[in-house]
Protein backbone atom coordinates (compact mmCIF):
# COMPACT_ATOMS: atom_id res chain seq x y z
CA UNK A 1 0.00 0.00 0.00
CA UNK A 2 0.94 3.46 -0.82
CA UNK A 3 1.48 6.32 1.63
CA UNK A 4 -1.23 8.74 0.33
CA UNK A 5 0.31 11.82 2.54
CA UNK A 6 3.70 11.04 0.78
CA UNK A 7 2.61 10.96 -2.27
CA UNK A 8 0.84 14.30 -1.84
CA UNK A 9 4.44 15.78 -1.00
CA UNK A 10 6.34 14.38 -3.84
CA UNK A 11 3.57 16.11 -5.85
CA UNK A 12 3.62 19.28 -4.35
CA UNK A 13 7.38 19.09 -4.36
CA UNK A 14 7.76 19.90 -8.01
CA UNK A 15 9.05 22.71 -9.27
CA UNK A 16 6.57 25.80 -9.31
CA UNK A 17 5.26 26.51 -13.20
CA UNK A 18 6.75 30.33 -14.30
CA UNK A 19 4.79 33.24 -12.56
CA UNK A 20 3.76 34.31 -16.18
CA UNK A 21 2.38 31.12 -17.35
CA UNK A 22 0.16 31.12 -13.49
CA UNK A 23 -0.61 34.49 -13.93
CA UNK A 24 -1.73 33.59 -18.16
CA UNK A 25 -3.54 30.67 -16.40
CA UNK A 26 -5.86 33.25 -14.70
CA UNK A 27 -5.90 35.87 -16.57
CA UNK A 28 -7.53 33.37 -19.99
CA UNK A 29 -10.58 31.54 -17.77
CA UNK A 30 -11.33 34.96 -16.34
CA UNK A 31 -14.54 36.99 -17.56
CA UNK A 32 -12.64 40.42 -16.44
CA UNK A 33 -9.47 39.94 -18.50
CA UNK A 34 -9.09 41.49 -21.63
CA UNK A 35 -5.91 41.11 -24.43
CA UNK A 36 -4.23 44.19 -22.44
CA UNK A 37 -3.97 41.90 -19.33
CA UNK A 38 -2.68 38.97 -21.51
CA UNK A 39 -0.17 40.92 -23.29
CA UNK A 40 1.39 42.59 -20.43
CA UNK A 41 2.17 39.32 -18.87
CA UNK A 42 3.61 37.98 -22.22
CA UNK A 43 6.15 41.19 -22.41
CA UNK A 44 7.26 40.74 -19.45
CA UNK A 45 8.49 37.62 -20.56
CA UNK A 46 11.01 37.39 -23.26
CA UNK A 47 11.51 33.58 -23.92
CA UNK A 48 7.20 33.61 -23.92
CA UNK A 49 7.04 36.13 -26.03
CA UNK A 50 9.55 34.67 -28.80
CA UNK A 51 7.45 31.48 -28.74
CA UNK A 52 4.05 33.00 -29.44
CA UNK A 53 5.52 35.29 -32.23
CA UNK A 54 6.82 32.23 -33.69
CA UNK A 55 3.46 30.49 -33.32
CA UNK A 56 1.63 33.15 -34.43
CA UNK A 57 3.89 33.17 -37.70
CA UNK A 58 3.99 29.79 -38.24
CA UNK A 59 2.44 27.93 -41.36
CA UNK A 60 -0.24 26.70 -39.43
CA UNK A 61 -1.42 30.02 -37.88
CA UNK A 62 0.20 32.83 -40.64
CA UNK A 63 -2.53 34.91 -41.92
CA UNK A 64 -2.05 37.17 -44.36
CA UNK A 65 1.01 39.22 -43.30
CA UNK A 66 3.63 38.34 -40.23
CA UNK A 67 3.46 40.02 -37.25
CA UNK A 68 5.89 41.03 -35.19
CA UNK A 69 3.94 42.73 -32.16
CA UNK A 70 2.63 40.75 -29.18
CA UNK A 71 -1.04 42.40 -29.34
CA UNK A 72 -1.15 41.36 -32.85
CA UNK A 73 0.19 37.28 -32.07
CA UNK A 74 -2.05 37.17 -29.02
CA UNK A 75 -4.94 38.17 -30.91
CA UNK A 76 -4.25 35.89 -33.90
CA UNK A 77 -3.95 32.65 -31.59
CA UNK A 78 -6.03 33.79 -29.09
CA UNK A 79 -6.02 32.95 -25.68
CA UNK A 80 -6.53 29.33 -25.55
CA UNK A 81 -3.92 28.46 -27.86
CA UNK A 82 -1.66 31.33 -26.29
CA UNK A 83 -2.35 29.42 -22.59
CA UNK A 84 -1.45 25.67 -24.02
CA UNK A 85 1.95 27.61 -25.68
CA UNK A 86 2.75 29.05 -22.60
CA UNK A 87 2.45 25.41 -20.90
CA UNK A 88 3.81 23.39 -22.89
CA UNK A 89 6.98 25.96 -22.63
CA UNK A 90 7.05 25.33 -19.23
CA UNK A 91 6.37 22.08 -19.12
CA UNK A 92 7.77 19.94 -22.20
CA UNK A 93 11.31 19.31 -20.52
CA UNK A 94 9.44 17.08 -18.02
CA UNK A 95 6.51 15.51 -20.16
CA UNK A 96 9.59 14.53 -22.29
CA UNK A 97 10.81 12.21 -19.39
CA UNK A 98 10.29 8.18 -20.05
CA UNK A 99 8.04 6.71 -17.33
CA UNK A 100 8.75 3.00 -17.21
CA UNK A 101 6.28 2.37 -14.90
CA UNK A 102 3.66 3.37 -17.41
CA UNK A 103 5.26 1.64 -20.26
CA UNK A 104 6.32 5.21 -21.60
CA UNK A 105 9.57 5.64 -23.50
CA UNK A 106 10.90 9.20 -23.67
CA UNK A 107 9.14 11.16 -25.72
CA UNK A 108 5.66 9.00 -25.10
CA UNK A 109 4.29 10.92 -23.03
CA UNK A 110 4.97 14.45 -24.41
CA UNK A 111 3.40 12.86 -27.79
CA UNK A 112 0.63 11.82 -26.20
CA UNK A 113 0.20 15.30 -24.31
CA UNK A 114 -0.15 17.25 -27.27
CA UNK A 115 -2.08 14.47 -29.14
CA UNK A 116 -4.66 15.29 -26.96
CA UNK A 117 -4.02 18.94 -26.73
CA UNK A 118 -4.81 19.07 -30.68
CA UNK A 119 -7.62 16.83 -30.19
CA UNK A 120 -9.19 19.15 -27.88
CA UNK A 121 -9.44 21.35 -30.30
CA UNK A 122 -10.78 19.49 -33.05
CA UNK A 123 -13.53 18.30 -30.57
CA UNK A 124 -14.21 22.19 -30.11
CA UNK A 125 -14.62 22.55 -33.71
CA UNK A 126 -17.54 19.36 -33.37
CA UNK A 127 -19.08 19.81 -30.62
CA UNK A 128 -22.13 21.65 -30.05
CA UNK A 129 -21.44 23.11 -26.50
CA UNK A 130 -18.60 25.44 -26.16
CA UNK A 131 -15.63 24.41 -24.47
CA UNK A 132 -14.21 26.79 -21.94
CA UNK A 133 -10.71 28.52 -23.19
CA UNK A 134 -8.73 26.17 -20.21
CA UNK A 135 -9.86 22.55 -22.08
CA UNK A 136 -6.81 22.54 -24.24
CA UNK A 137 -3.85 22.86 -21.39
CA UNK A 138 -6.27 20.92 -19.22
CA UNK A 139 -5.92 18.34 -22.12
CA UNK A 140 -2.19 18.83 -22.70
CA UNK A 141 -1.07 18.34 -19.38
CA UNK A 142 -4.35 15.48 -18.52
CA UNK A 143 -1.31 12.66 -17.73
CA UNK A 144 0.77 14.68 -15.69
CA UNK A 145 0.21 12.50 -12.67
CA UNK A 146 1.86 9.62 -14.49
CA UNK A 147 5.39 11.52 -14.05
CA UNK A 148 5.07 11.32 -9.96
CA UNK A 149 3.42 8.18 -10.15
CA UNK A 150 5.94 6.32 -12.01
CA UNK A 151 8.25 7.54 -9.81
CA UNK A 152 6.23 6.40 -6.78
CA UNK A 153 5.68 3.22 -7.03
CA UNK A 154 7.67 0.32 -6.11
CA UNK A 155 7.59 -3.52 -7.80
CA UNK A 156 5.34 -4.91 -5.63
CA UNK A 157 2.67 -1.92 -6.21
CA UNK A 158 3.35 -2.26 -9.92
CA UNK A 159 2.88 -6.35 -10.01
CA UNK A 160 -0.03 -5.91 -7.92
CA UNK A 161 -1.32 -3.27 -10.76
CA UNK A 162 -0.79 -5.79 -13.77
CA UNK A 163 -2.48 -8.98 -11.94
CA UNK A 164 -5.43 -6.97 -10.94
CA UNK A 165 -5.79 -6.44 -14.96
CA UNK A 166 -4.00 -9.83 -15.67
CA UNK A 167 -6.27 -11.85 -12.79
CA UNK A 168 -8.85 -9.22 -11.79
CA UNK A 169 -9.83 -8.81 -14.94
CA UNK A 170 -9.65 -4.54 -14.76
CA UNK A 171 -9.13 -1.81 -17.00
CA UNK A 172 -5.63 -0.10 -16.01
CA UNK A 173 -7.66 2.80 -14.04
CA UNK A 174 -9.71 0.11 -11.93
CA UNK A 175 -6.77 -1.66 -11.34
CA UNK A 176 -5.06 1.79 -10.22
CA UNK A 177 -7.90 2.69 -7.69
CA UNK A 178 -8.37 -0.93 -6.17
CA UNK A 179 -4.53 -1.24 -5.47
CA UNK A 180 -3.72 2.05 -4.84
CA UNK A 181 -6.56 3.39 -3.52
CA UNK A 182 -5.93 6.20 -5.96
CA UNK A 183 -5.28 7.35 -9.59
CA UNK A 184 -3.05 9.38 -11.86
CA UNK A 185 -5.45 11.72 -12.44
CA UNK A 186 -6.17 12.33 -8.73
CA UNK A 187 -2.10 12.87 -8.56
CA UNK A 188 -2.50 15.00 -11.90
CA UNK A 189 -5.00 17.26 -9.66
CA UNK A 190 -2.86 17.81 -7.23
CA UNK A 191 0.16 18.71 -9.54
CA UNK A 192 -2.25 21.15 -10.92
CA UNK A 193 -3.08 22.91 -7.26
CA UNK A 194 0.62 22.94 -6.52
CA UNK A 195 1.01 24.55 -9.57
CA UNK A 196 -1.63 27.12 -8.39
CA UNK A 197 -4.06 26.44 -12.04
CA UNK A 198 -7.46 26.96 -12.75
CA UNK A 199 -10.08 24.93 -10.79
CA UNK A 200 -10.99 24.05 -14.20
CA UNK A 201 -8.01 22.92 -15.36
CA UNK A 202 -7.63 21.04 -11.83
CA UNK A 203 -11.22 19.42 -12.59
CA UNK A 204 -9.89 18.20 -16.40
CA UNK A 205 -7.14 16.82 -15.29
CA UNK A 206 -8.37 14.81 -12.30
CA UNK A 207 -11.67 13.54 -14.13
CA UNK A 208 -10.03 13.00 -17.39
CA UNK A 209 -10.92 8.89 -16.94
CA UNK A 210 -13.88 9.46 -14.68
CA UNK A 211 -15.52 12.49 -16.32
CA UNK A 212 -18.90 11.81 -15.13
CA UNK A 213 -17.79 12.29 -11.59
CA UNK A 214 -16.28 15.80 -12.17
CA UNK A 215 -19.81 17.59 -13.06
CA UNK A 216 -18.12 19.60 -15.87
CA UNK A 217 -17.79 19.31 -19.67
CA UNK A 218 -14.13 20.35 -19.33
CA UNK A 219 -14.25 16.44 -17.93
CA UNK A 220 -15.77 15.18 -20.94
CA UNK A 221 -14.13 16.79 -23.31
CA UNK A 222 -10.53 16.12 -21.78
CA UNK A 223 -11.78 12.77 -21.27
CA UNK A 224 -12.60 12.26 -25.43
CA UNK A 225 -9.60 14.05 -26.18
CA UNK A 226 -7.13 11.39 -24.27
CA UNK A 227 -9.28 8.81 -26.75
CA UNK A 228 -8.84 10.55 -29.57
CA UNK A 229 -5.22 11.09 -29.07
CA UNK A 230 -5.07 7.38 -28.59
CA UNK A 231 -6.36 7.14 -32.14
CA UNK A 232 -4.17 9.56 -33.55
CA UNK A 233 -0.97 7.47 -32.09
CA UNK A 234 -2.64 4.06 -33.06
CA UNK A 235 -5.46 4.08 -35.62
CA UNK A 236 -6.08 0.85 -34.83
CA UNK A 237 -7.03 1.60 -31.84
CA UNK A 238 -10.86 1.96 -31.49
CA UNK A 239 -11.67 2.52 -27.78
CA UNK A 240 -15.26 4.04 -27.88
CA UNK A 241 -16.60 7.42 -26.25
CA UNK A 242 -19.21 6.87 -23.89
CA UNK A 243 -22.22 7.71 -25.37
CA UNK A 244 -23.09 9.78 -22.12
CA UNK A 245 -20.17 12.13 -22.71
CA UNK A 246 -21.21 12.49 -26.48
CA UNK A 247 -24.41 13.63 -25.87
CA UNK A 248 -23.29 16.30 -22.73
CA UNK A 249 -20.58 17.44 -25.46
CA UNK A 250 -23.14 18.06 -28.05
CA UNK A 251 -20.91 15.33 -30.61
CA UNK A 252 -22.69 13.70 -33.70
CA UNK A 253 -22.34 10.26 -33.91
CA UNK A 254 -21.97 9.86 -37.21
CA UNK A 255 -19.49 12.41 -37.42
CA UNK A 256 -16.73 11.11 -34.71
CA UNK A 257 -15.11 9.12 -37.82
CA UNK A 258 -14.61 12.61 -39.12
CA UNK A 259 -13.18 13.86 -36.14
CA UNK A 260 -10.80 11.64 -35.54
CA UNK A 261 -9.46 12.05 -38.82
CA UNK A 262 -9.44 16.06 -38.41
CA UNK A 263 -7.77 15.31 -35.25
CA UNK A 264 -5.03 13.49 -36.82
CA UNK A 265 -4.38 16.24 -39.15
CA UNK A 266 -4.61 18.68 -36.71
CA UNK A 267 -2.09 16.85 -34.90
CA UNK A 268 0.47 16.76 -37.80
CA UNK A 269 -0.27 20.51 -39.13
CA UNK A 270 0.14 21.94 -35.09
CA UNK A 271 2.66 19.63 -33.30
CA UNK A 272 5.76 21.94 -34.46
CA UNK A 273 3.94 24.98 -32.57
CA UNK A 274 4.46 22.65 -29.53
CA UNK A 275 7.60 21.79 -29.96
CA UNK A 276 9.59 25.00 -30.96
CA UNK A 277 12.12 25.56 -28.52
CA UNK B 1 4.03 -13.72 -1.76
CA UNK B 2 1.85 -15.81 -3.36
CA UNK B 3 -1.37 -17.16 -1.45
CA UNK B 4 -1.75 -20.69 -1.93
CA UNK B 5 -5.28 -22.47 -2.70
CA UNK B 6 -5.87 -23.83 1.16
CA UNK B 7 -5.04 -20.38 2.62
CA UNK B 8 -7.08 -18.11 0.03
CA UNK B 9 -10.30 -20.71 0.75
CA UNK B 10 -9.66 -19.94 4.71
CA UNK B 11 -9.49 -16.28 3.98
CA UNK B 12 -12.57 -16.11 1.74
CA UNK B 13 -14.48 -18.27 3.92
CA UNK B 14 -12.95 -15.84 6.71
CA UNK B 15 -14.49 -12.68 5.22
CA UNK B 16 -17.66 -13.98 4.13
CA UNK B 17 -18.57 -15.23 7.54
CA UNK B 18 -17.28 -12.21 9.43
CA UNK B 19 -18.55 -9.50 6.72
CA UNK B 20 -20.52 -10.98 3.96
CA UNK B 21 -17.42 -9.81 1.49
CA UNK B 22 -17.22 -12.32 -1.32
CA UNK B 23 -14.00 -13.09 -2.52
CA UNK B 24 -14.12 -15.41 -5.53
CA UNK B 25 -11.18 -17.07 -6.94
CA UNK B 26 -9.20 -14.71 -9.33
CA UNK B 27 -9.05 -12.65 -6.39
CA UNK B 28 -5.57 -13.92 -5.11
CA UNK B 29 -3.84 -11.14 -6.03
CA UNK B 30 -6.10 -8.87 -3.72
CA UNK B 31 -6.05 -10.97 -0.83
CA UNK B 32 -1.90 -10.86 -1.06
CA UNK B 33 -2.09 -6.74 -2.21
CA UNK B 34 -4.20 -6.32 1.36
CA UNK B 35 -2.40 -8.66 3.68
CA UNK B 36 1.23 -8.70 2.96
CA UNK B 37 1.61 -5.32 4.82
CA UNK B 38 0.06 -6.72 7.30
CA UNK B 39 1.91 -9.61 7.77
CA UNK B 40 5.43 -7.81 7.39
CA UNK B 41 4.02 -5.04 9.60
CA UNK B 42 3.13 -7.85 12.36
CA UNK B 43 6.73 -9.43 11.45
CA UNK B 44 5.32 -12.41 10.59
CA UNK B 45 7.80 -12.49 7.36
CA UNK B 46 5.18 -14.70 5.01
CA UNK B 47 1.30 -14.44 4.32
CA UNK B 48 1.65 -18.17 4.67
CA UNK B 49 2.62 -17.64 8.68
CA UNK B 50 0.23 -14.79 9.00
CA UNK B 51 -2.62 -17.56 8.00
CA UNK B 52 -1.25 -20.18 9.90
CA UNK B 53 -1.33 -17.58 13.09
CA UNK B 54 -5.13 -17.11 12.14
CA UNK B 55 -6.16 -20.52 11.29
CA UNK B 56 -4.63 -21.51 15.19
CA UNK B 57 -6.58 -19.31 17.09
CA UNK B 58 -10.13 -19.78 18.10
CA UNK B 59 -12.82 -17.26 17.55
CA UNK B 60 -12.16 -13.80 16.58
CA UNK B 61 -9.14 -12.27 17.57
CA UNK B 62 -7.76 -8.65 16.95
CA UNK B 63 -5.85 -9.85 14.07
CA UNK B 64 -8.69 -11.78 12.92
CA UNK B 65 -10.44 -7.84 12.73
CA UNK B 66 -7.31 -6.17 11.37
CA UNK B 67 -7.55 -8.83 8.55
CA UNK B 68 -11.18 -8.21 8.22
CA UNK B 69 -10.79 -4.50 8.10
CA UNK B 70 -7.96 -5.03 5.45
CA UNK B 71 -10.31 -6.36 2.73
CA UNK B 72 -13.09 -4.13 3.07
CA UNK B 73 -13.21 -2.13 0.15
CA UNK B 74 -13.75 1.62 1.67
CA UNK B 75 -13.98 3.48 -1.29
CA UNK B 76 -16.28 7.42 -0.68
CA UNK B 77 -16.19 10.67 -0.89
CA UNK B 78 -17.87 13.88 -0.56
CA UNK B 79 -21.23 14.31 -2.32
CA UNK B 80 -20.64 11.24 -3.73
CA UNK B 81 -23.04 10.83 -6.99
CA UNK B 82 -23.84 14.44 -6.22
CA UNK B 83 -27.78 13.89 -7.59
CA UNK B 84 -29.03 12.04 -4.17
CA UNK B 85 -27.64 15.66 -2.33
CA UNK B 86 -29.27 17.77 -4.99
CA UNK B 87 -32.72 16.10 -4.46
CA UNK B 88 -32.26 15.85 -1.00
CA UNK B 89 -31.22 19.79 -0.62
CA UNK B 90 -34.03 21.07 -3.06
CA UNK B 91 -37.40 18.70 -2.76
CA UNK B 92 -37.25 15.47 -0.07
CA UNK B 93 -35.32 17.77 3.21
CA UNK B 94 -38.01 20.71 2.69
CA UNK B 95 -40.72 18.11 2.41
CA UNK B 96 -40.01 16.36 5.59
CA UNK B 97 -39.30 19.67 7.35
CA UNK B 98 -42.77 20.38 6.60
CA UNK B 99 -43.66 17.24 7.63
CA UNK B 100 -41.59 16.75 10.77
CA UNK B 101 -42.61 20.52 11.66
CA UNK B 102 -44.72 19.37 15.11
CA UNK B 103 -41.62 17.02 16.39
CA UNK B 104 -38.70 19.16 14.94
CA UNK B 105 -36.59 16.22 14.78
CA UNK B 106 -34.94 14.62 12.10
CA UNK B 107 -32.92 11.34 12.15
CA UNK B 108 -30.62 10.40 9.41
CA UNK B 109 -28.80 7.03 9.18
CA UNK B 110 -25.58 6.91 7.08
CA UNK B 111 -24.90 2.81 6.97
CA UNK B 112 -21.73 1.84 5.93
CA UNK B 113 -20.41 5.21 6.46
CA UNK B 114 -16.67 4.17 5.86
CA UNK B 115 -14.03 7.05 6.73
CA UNK B 116 -17.20 9.52 7.27
CA UNK B 117 -17.39 11.58 4.15
CA UNK B 118 -21.34 10.76 4.21
CA UNK B 119 -22.33 11.60 7.23
CA UNK B 120 -19.94 15.28 6.75
CA UNK B 121 -21.58 15.78 3.66
CA UNK B 122 -24.93 15.45 5.08
CA UNK B 123 -23.89 17.46 7.80
CA UNK B 124 -22.56 20.32 5.71
CA UNK B 125 -25.80 20.22 3.46
CA UNK B 126 -27.90 20.74 6.58
CA UNK B 127 -26.34 23.41 7.72
CA UNK B 128 -25.58 25.35 4.59
CA UNK B 129 -29.17 24.86 3.59
CA UNK B 130 -31.45 24.29 5.94
CA UNK B 131 -30.78 27.17 9.48
CA UNK B 132 -33.84 26.45 10.65
CA UNK B 133 -32.83 23.09 11.48
CA UNK B 134 -30.52 25.26 14.42
CA UNK B 135 -33.13 24.33 16.76
CA UNK B 136 -34.07 20.88 16.16
CA UNK B 137 -33.00 17.72 17.14
CA UNK B 138 -30.76 16.23 14.34
CA UNK B 139 -28.76 12.82 14.77
CA UNK B 140 -26.61 11.45 12.05
CA UNK B 141 -26.18 7.94 13.48
CA UNK B 142 -22.96 6.78 11.15
CA UNK B 143 -22.12 3.37 11.17
CA UNK B 144 -19.51 0.62 10.00
CA UNK B 145 -17.72 -2.42 9.79
CA UNK B 146 -14.50 -1.62 10.62
CA UNK B 147 -13.15 -0.09 13.53
CA UNK B 148 -10.19 1.35 11.57
CA UNK B 149 -12.46 3.72 9.61
CA UNK B 150 -14.78 4.23 12.03
CA UNK B 151 -11.20 5.87 13.96
CA UNK B 152 -10.71 8.43 10.93
CA UNK B 153 -14.41 9.13 10.31
CA UNK B 154 -14.70 10.12 13.67
CA UNK B 155 -11.26 11.97 13.82
CA UNK B 156 -12.41 13.69 10.68
CA UNK B 157 -8.86 14.27 9.48
CA UNK B 158 -8.45 13.97 5.90
CA UNK B 159 -5.67 13.97 3.15
CA UNK B 160 -5.36 16.34 0.34
CA UNK B 161 -6.42 13.12 -2.59
CA UNK B 162 -9.59 12.95 -0.26
CA UNK B 163 -10.63 16.25 0.18
CA UNK B 164 -10.47 16.73 -3.73
CA UNK B 165 -13.02 13.92 -3.94
CA UNK B 166 -16.32 15.94 -4.47
CA UNK B 167 -15.95 18.38 -2.20
CA UNK B 168 -16.57 22.22 -3.61
CA UNK B 169 -13.69 24.17 -2.51
CA UNK B 170 -15.71 26.99 -1.02
CA UNK B 171 -17.30 24.24 1.82
CA UNK B 172 -13.26 23.16 2.29
CA UNK B 173 -12.48 26.71 3.32
CA UNK B 174 -15.30 26.37 5.69
CA UNK B 175 -15.66 23.18 7.08
CA UNK B 176 -11.84 22.63 7.37
CA UNK B 177 -8.95 23.89 8.74
CA UNK B 178 -5.38 22.56 7.46
CA UNK B 179 -2.82 21.72 9.67
CA UNK B 180 0.57 20.40 8.01
CA UNK B 181 -0.37 18.07 5.47
CA UNK B 182 -4.09 17.02 6.46
CA UNK B 183 -7.64 19.02 6.13
CA UNK B 184 -9.40 18.75 9.72
CA UNK B 185 -12.79 18.59 9.87
CA UNK B 186 -13.88 21.57 12.59
CA UNK B 187 -15.93 20.72 15.75
CA UNK B 188 -18.92 22.02 14.97
CA UNK B 189 -19.69 20.08 11.91
CA UNK B 190 -19.54 17.37 14.12
CA UNK B 191 -21.72 18.08 16.69
CA UNK B 192 -24.64 15.60 15.72
CA UNK B 193 -23.06 13.13 14.31
CA UNK B 194 -22.42 9.69 16.05
CA UNK B 195 -20.45 7.41 14.81
CA UNK B 196 -21.18 3.74 15.86
CA UNK B 197 -19.78 0.19 14.88
CA UNK B 198 -22.40 -2.19 13.15
CA UNK B 199 -21.85 -5.45 10.96
CA UNK B 200 -24.74 -6.01 8.75
CA UNK B 201 -24.39 -9.89 9.00
CA UNK B 202 -24.82 -9.96 12.66
CA UNK B 203 -27.18 -9.07 15.47
CA UNK B 204 -27.93 -5.08 14.78
CA UNK B 205 -27.61 -2.74 17.57
CA UNK B 206 -30.91 -1.49 18.99
CA UNK B 207 -31.62 1.57 16.17
CA UNK B 208 -34.16 4.82 16.54
CA UNK B 209 -36.48 5.25 13.33
CA UNK B 210 -34.95 7.49 10.16
CA UNK B 211 -36.25 9.89 7.94
CA UNK B 212 -33.61 8.87 5.50
CA UNK B 213 -31.34 5.92 5.62
CA UNK B 214 -27.99 5.99 3.17
CA UNK B 215 -26.87 2.80 2.36
CA UNK B 216 -24.77 3.31 -0.78
CA UNK B 217 -22.45 1.34 -2.77
CA UNK B 218 -22.07 -1.74 0.33
CA UNK B 219 -25.01 -4.07 -1.32
CA UNK B 220 -23.43 -5.10 -4.30
CA UNK B 221 -21.15 -7.26 -2.18
CA UNK B 222 -23.58 -9.18 -0.77
CA UNK B 223 -25.49 -11.99 -1.63
CA UNK B 224 -29.36 -12.43 -2.93
CA UNK B 225 -30.45 -13.50 0.80
CA UNK B 226 -28.13 -10.60 2.55
CA UNK B 227 -29.57 -8.10 0.61
CA UNK B 228 -33.08 -9.16 1.42
CA UNK B 229 -33.06 -9.37 5.06
CA UNK B 230 -31.09 -5.66 5.33
CA UNK B 231 -33.44 -4.39 3.15
CA UNK B 232 -36.67 -5.82 5.34
CA UNK B 233 -34.42 -4.89 8.35
CA UNK B 234 -33.98 -1.15 6.95
CA UNK B 235 -37.84 -0.87 6.12
CA UNK B 236 -38.62 -1.56 9.45
CA UNK B 237 -36.88 1.19 10.88
CA UNK B 238 -37.89 3.79 8.36
CA UNK B 239 -40.58 6.11 9.37
CA UNK B 240 -43.81 6.77 7.09
CA UNK B 241 -42.66 9.02 4.56
CA UNK B 242 -39.09 8.37 5.23
CA UNK B 243 -36.89 8.33 2.26
CA UNK B 244 -33.80 5.04 1.72
CA UNK B 245 -31.04 5.90 -0.76
CA UNK B 246 -29.10 3.28 -2.46
CA UNK B 247 -26.26 3.09 -4.56
CA UNK B 248 -26.77 4.59 -8.27
CA UNK B 249 -26.54 0.77 -9.43
CA UNK B 250 -28.51 -0.59 -6.71
CA UNK B 251 -32.21 -1.18 -6.65
CA UNK B 252 -35.00 -3.13 -4.63
CA UNK B 253 -36.73 -4.33 -7.68
CA UNK B 254 -36.73 -8.70 -7.07
CA UNK B 255 -35.38 -8.10 -3.34
CA UNK B 256 -38.00 -6.16 -1.78
CA UNK B 257 -41.64 -5.17 -3.26
CA UNK B 258 -42.65 -3.06 -0.24
CA UNK B 259 -39.53 -0.30 -1.16
CA UNK B 260 -40.57 1.42 -4.39
CA UNK B 261 -38.59 3.35 -5.93
CA UNK B 262 -39.08 6.81 -7.23
CA UNK B 263 -37.37 9.79 -9.01
CA UNK B 264 -36.95 12.52 -7.04
CA UNK B 265 -34.91 15.25 -9.42
CA UNK B 266 -31.90 13.72 -10.73
CA UNK B 267 -31.91 10.68 -8.60
CA UNK B 268 -33.70 7.49 -7.43
CA UNK B 269 -34.86 7.08 -4.30
CA UNK B 270 -36.93 4.17 -2.41
CA UNK B 271 -40.32 4.70 0.12
CA UNK B 272 -42.30 1.86 1.89
CA UNK B 273 -45.36 1.42 -0.18
CA UNK B 274 -47.97 4.10 0.13
CA UNK B 275 -50.63 1.57 1.26
CA UNK B 276 -48.71 0.79 4.52
CA UNK B 277 -48.28 3.97 5.63
CA UNK B 278 -51.37 4.45 8.15
CA UNK B 279 -51.90 1.01 8.52
CA UNK B 280 -53.83 -0.28 11.52
CA UNK B 281 -51.29 -2.11 13.96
Amino acid sequence: MINLDDLARQANNLEPLPASTVRLAGLVGSQHADLEDICEVIAYDQALTMKILRAANSAADAGESAVSQVHEAVFRLGGSRILALAMSASTRWMLQAGVPAYGLSEGALWRHSVAAASAAETISFFAAESLPPETFTAALLHDVGKLVMGRFLSPFDLQMIYRAQSEGGLDPLSAERQILEVHHGELGGIIAQHWKLPELIVKGITYHHTPGEGFDIICDAVYAANLVAKRIEDPSCIAALDPEVIERLGLAESRLEELAVSARQQFETVSNRYNTE
Amino acid sequence: MAVSKPDFDYIANLARSQAAIVLEPGKEYLVENRLTPIAQQQGFGTLENLIAKLRSETGMTALHNRVIDALTTNETSFFRDFHPFESLRKEILPQLIEKRAGARQLTIWSAACSTGQEPYTLAMLLRENFPQLESWKVSIIATDLSPTVLQVATAGNYSQFEVNRGLPAPYLVKYFSKQGDRWHIKPELKRNIQFRPMNFIQPWPIMPPFDIVFIRNVMIYFDVETKKQILKRIRNCLLPHGYLFLGTAETTINLDPELVPMTVGRATVFQTKPALVGAPA
